[in-house]
């Protein structure tokens, strides 16, 4: 502890880096090991306590990083190895970005261990369920830290293990291990593009240290064609598109994106505390956090930015209408979750990073606390989760009802709330800041992100409604009972940040006070942006356009239209299920089963996956282990040489009979054919 | 009808070396069979002498005497080991000794 | 001429005896046989210059080995249920066809051989005591006392093997 009593903080976090990572690794080893043996109290404590402790760090590394001298601070663990002459180092680093990330993975991290210490009180197999969530957070923080993309890889790998840990944590539960399964597959298609965009950069720029990639980037010439390699005769523009492209594959696999996102939903058979903090506030969002940890790549490619841009509003309008007619409780924030990602995504390819990370940040609040209110409301009712079967529970569980509230509140976006204004910076980016190569994508994405806006405020609050006010529809037998202190102090903790992180994002005169916060990070991307700019601008040979207006009376409009789109939302939820109009959805339903049908059965995506992809693949497998494995080599190959071997021994056993002259006859049989060989 | 060439007395010596190979393939009896070795072992010294003759080098009786030296520890031991075998196994026919295959 | 009047008549002795060796029943008679053929041997060795190795094949051979083959039939007392019934199995087959191929194809080639005749004039005291005593204790002085040695050794497993008890 040093490091602590060191007179520069920032020279001693340099060895203090690694804690942050090593806490929740040594308590994951702690209780997965021991956990059986050390009682449920010590391995809430050492849980717990690991994450605090890591969170503490964290604590310090943003205080150092946004008031001391130095904004980077990078901890040179060990040289990990080196491919020819590209050494991977196993660093980490911390700057004002990771730095917001990590404060975010450990706090709502120990938030949501502290829920979970009651929220699993019945289950037995608590300790494997917190060596699993540590695990989850050393991982995480190891993405977050990686000071190069390998050992983000590493960290990238690590949540999507303890994602499947978790979600498959009742594994006596076939659908929920083949939930976890799922979740594995997707995620191995989108780690594989990951892996792909990484050769591609190694291969392009010779390291894969963001900090290099960053030096390098300044001094790029798209219109360069490449001399050698495998990229010979591309331009550097198009390879860097591609290496983007692909890396971009790997976001969408883990961020729950078009095409990849269908097994955000099924993650949901995990229990509810680990959707609340992987599949919602954290992992998830780990794909936007690596485009704008590269985003002074993605500026290079206007290709590769209106794909993310383009895949995100449309992740954004599908997944909120595929929300609009769950019944589970779950599932709905799940859809919502998945639409959110869009929304974020939309903020990084539009070029407002600090938009996308400040709604990755309010969304970790909210959806936090929200996906832990969901959590309450299951406690409550004995882990059923159709909400058809809720209302009126506001009486019974006022903690709940308030903070899901103030939660739904913000989501939707309504004026005074976090959300609103991280939601309306996305938006604002979108439709102000100009494409020279793609024109029609602002609009796109504004008009899109809009309606995704207006169908996040309906289904939200339907559920909201639904869920609390109302008379009970189901179980009127059993008495809903408010959680105790571990579960509701979290909900208010994270419901108060829900609120208070609006600080940050207030429209001040000069910008909002994230976005100066974030400039020093995002400045070699937005000088990027304006070198592409200004060639693009050169070649279509069309004047520069100006930055984005900031001042207050350019936004207000888009404000007020945000606004508005939200009420109009939770009007129509309370007309439909609150007010007079509550037998409409019955006759929509009835009216047109066949879009209710769509709409239900999530267009039939999964469907569509299942006979296009995994049947055929399936079917080879079955092909391969029937034909090929069973038959050709276990039958063919492996029994039949130990037949074979036992028809030739059957053979030759006359001749190992043990009598002596025998063997002497076949001496000498064979001397005489040696000898007529040789000789006659 | 002189003197006898030399690919006679070759061809005495593996006519008894036939027979004596005879002997111990055929024979089931252990002292036969020891009998057939014993004149294998002459049939070769009958080679030996002819090419020391042929060749009028005396190498090749020195090579006959170190035979029947060897000849004659063989036989010591050999018969020990059927005076062994008839003490244990109760018999000298070779078709019931057939432990080796263990 | 001399040569070849003995030769033919002795090597005829030398291979009815082994055949009647390897046809008799009992084995007193075959090592009878033996001795015979083992006589008619020592004298082909004779009509080879070979004075001393005829010698000892008679004295050790005839003498010390087929006594010692003769004593050892008696000490194990067989009788008639001992001896062996001839039977016709794949193994005689094949072994006495083994014999027999063997002894043709060497036939073949010596008959091949060119019709090279014994020298006739031979060193002085070719074959006789001295001079393989010369040659035995000159240059063959280590293989001697190894064979020596090997007795010895021969000796002692004799006994060790033979005895019930040590």
């Amino acid at each position: 502890m040093e490091w602590l009593s060191a007179m520069n903080p920032a020279e001693g976090l340099q060895d203090a880096l690694r804690w942050i990572v090593l806490f929740p690794l040594f308590g994951a080893a702690v209780n997965g090991l021991l956990g059986k043996r050390l009682g449920r109290a010590n391995v809430h404590l050492v849980a717990c306590g690991a994450v605090f402790a890591s969170f503490v760090i964290s604590a310090i590394a943003l205080y150092t990083v946004s008031f001391g001298d130095v904004s980077r601070i990078t901890d040179q663990w060990w040289r990990w190895f080196s491919i020819g002459n590209v050494p991977v180092e196993m660093s980490l680093t911390i700057d004002r970005l990771s730095a917001v990330m990590m404060c975010v993975v450990t706090g709502v991290g120990f938030l949501i261990h502290i829920f979970s210490t009651e929220y699993m009180s019945h289950d037995e197999g608590y300790w494997r369920y917190f060596a699993y969530l540590n695990l989850f957070v050393a991982a995480m923080s190891l993405l977050v830290l990686g000071s190069n993309l390998l050992v983000m890889f590493v960290g990238w790998e690590g949540v999507g293990l303890a994602s499947y840990l978790l979600i498959g944590f009742w594994y006596t539960d076939d659908a929920k291990a083949f939930a976890g399964r799922k979740a594995f597959v997707v995620n191995r298609v989108g780690d594989f593009g990951f892996l792909l965009g990484i050769f591609t950069l190694v291969g392009l720029f010779g390291t894969i240290e963001f900090e290099q990639l960053k030096a390098l980037s300044a001094s790029i010439t798209p219109d360069t064609v490449l001399e050698a390699g495998i990229f010979s005769g591309w331009t550097l523009g198009a390879a860097i598109t591609m290496a983007c492209l692909f890396l971009f594959l790997g976001a969408t696999g883990k961020s729950a994106q078009l095409p990849l996102y269908v097994w955000l939903p099924d993650a949901m058979a995990g229990p509810t505390p680990v959707s609340a903090l992987i599949h919602a506030a954290t992992m998830v969002t780990a794909g936007v956090y690596m485009v704008a940890r590269l985003s002074f790549l993605y500026a290079w490619s206007p290709t590769a930015m209106a794909t993310v841009a383009v895949v995100g509003a449309l992740t954004a309008i599908f997944a909120a209408l595929m929300a609009y007619a769950q019944n589970d409780i779950k599932k709905v924030l799940a859809y919502s979750t998945v639409s959110q990602l869009g929304f974020m995504f939309i903020g990084v390819g539009v070029g407002a990073w600090w938009a996308a990370i400040y709604h990755l940040v309010t969304h970790a609040f909210f959806k936090a606390c929200l996906f832990l209110g969901s959590g309450s409301v299951m406690h409550a009712m004995r882990d059923e989760t159709d909400i058809r079967l809720f209302g009126g529970l506001r009486k019974e569980m006022w903690h709940t009802w308030a903070t899901f509230g103030i939660s739904t509140i913000a989501i939707t976006g309504v004026l005074p709330l976090s959300g609103f204004f991280s939601k309306d910076a996305i938006l604002h980016g979108a439709h102000a800041n100009p494409n020279l190569f793609f024109p029609w994508v602002p609009t796109f994405t504004y008009a899109i992100g809009l309606v995704a806006a207006l169908s996040t405020s309906f289904y939200m609050w339907r559920m909201f409604n639904l869920t609390f006010h109302g008379e009970r529809r189901g179980m009127l037998e059993h008495r809903a009972h408010e959680g105790g202190n571990a579960m509701v102090g979290p909900l208010w903790v994270l419901a108060g940040l829900a609120v208070g992180s609006l600080v940050w994002g207030l429209p001040l005169s000069g910008g909002a006070r994230f976005e100066n916060f974030l400039k020093p990070v995002f400045r070699a991307a937005d000088e990027n942006i304006a070198r592409m700019t200004a060639l693009g601008a050169q070649k279509l040979g069309v004047p520069v356009p100006p930055p984005p207006a900031h001042d207050f009376a350019a936004m207000l409009p888009g404000y007020l239209i945000a606004l508005v789109v939200a009420l109009i939302g939770f009007g129509i939820a309370w007309y439909l299920y609150l007010g007079p109009g509550k037998d409409i959805p019955a006759k929509i339903a009835q009216g047109a089963p066949a879009l209710y049908r769509a709409f239900a059965n999530k267009f039939y995506v999964d469907e569509f996956y299942q006979a296009v992809i995994v049947a055929p693949l399936s079917a080879t497998a079955r092909f391969l282990w029937r034909v090929v494995d069973a038959f050709a080599i276990d039958k063919l190959v492996v029994n039949g040489s130990a037949v074979l071997t036992g028809w030739i021994a059957q053979l030759f056993r006359y001749f190992q009979d043990g009598n002596v002259q025998r063997y002497a006859v076949v001496m000498a049989v064979s001397a005489v054919v040696i000898l007529w060989i040789f000789l006659g | 009808m002189g003197s006898v060439p030399l690919a006679h007395y070759l061809a005495l010596g593996s006519a008894l070396f036939a027979v004596g190979f005879a002997a111990l393939l055929v024979r089931r009896n252990a002292l036969v069979v020891f009998m057939g070795v014993e004149l294998m072992l002459n049939a070769a010294n009958m080679t030996f002498l002819a090419f020391s003759r042929a060749h009028q080098t005396m190498s090749g009786q020195a090579a006959a005497f170190f035979v029947i030296a060897v000849a004659a520890a063989e036989a010591a031991v050999g018969l020990a080991i059927m005076i062994a075998l008839v003490r244990n196994r109760n018999t000298l026919n070779v078709d019931e000794v057939d432990t080796l295959k263990y | 001429m001399t040569e070849a009047m003995l030769f033919y008549p002795m090597a005829l002795v030398a291979i009815g005896g082994a055949l009647g060796m390897i046809a008799s029943r009992n084995p007193v008679h075959g090592a009878m046989y033996l001795v015979l053929s083992f006589f008619g041997i020592a004298s082909v060795y004779v009509l080879l210059a070979a004075e001393l190795i005829a010698a000892l094949q008679i004295i050790v051979y005839a003498g010390a080995i087929m006594v010692l083959f003769v004593f050892v039939i008696m000490l194990l007392n067989l009788n008639e249920d001992d001896l062996e019934r001839p039977r016709l199995t794949p193994g005689t087959i094949f072994g006495g066809a083994a014999a027999l191929a063997f002894w043709m194809i060497s036939f073949m080639v010596f008959s091949d051989l060119p019709d090279q005749t014994m020298p006739t004039e031979l060193p002085e005291g070719f074959g006789q005591v001295a001079s393989v005593g010369r040659l035995i204790f000159g240059p063959f002085i280590v293989p001697f006392e190894s064979t020596s040695i090997l007795l010895l050794v021969a000796m002692v497993g004799a006994i060790v093997v033979a005895k019930p008890r040590i």
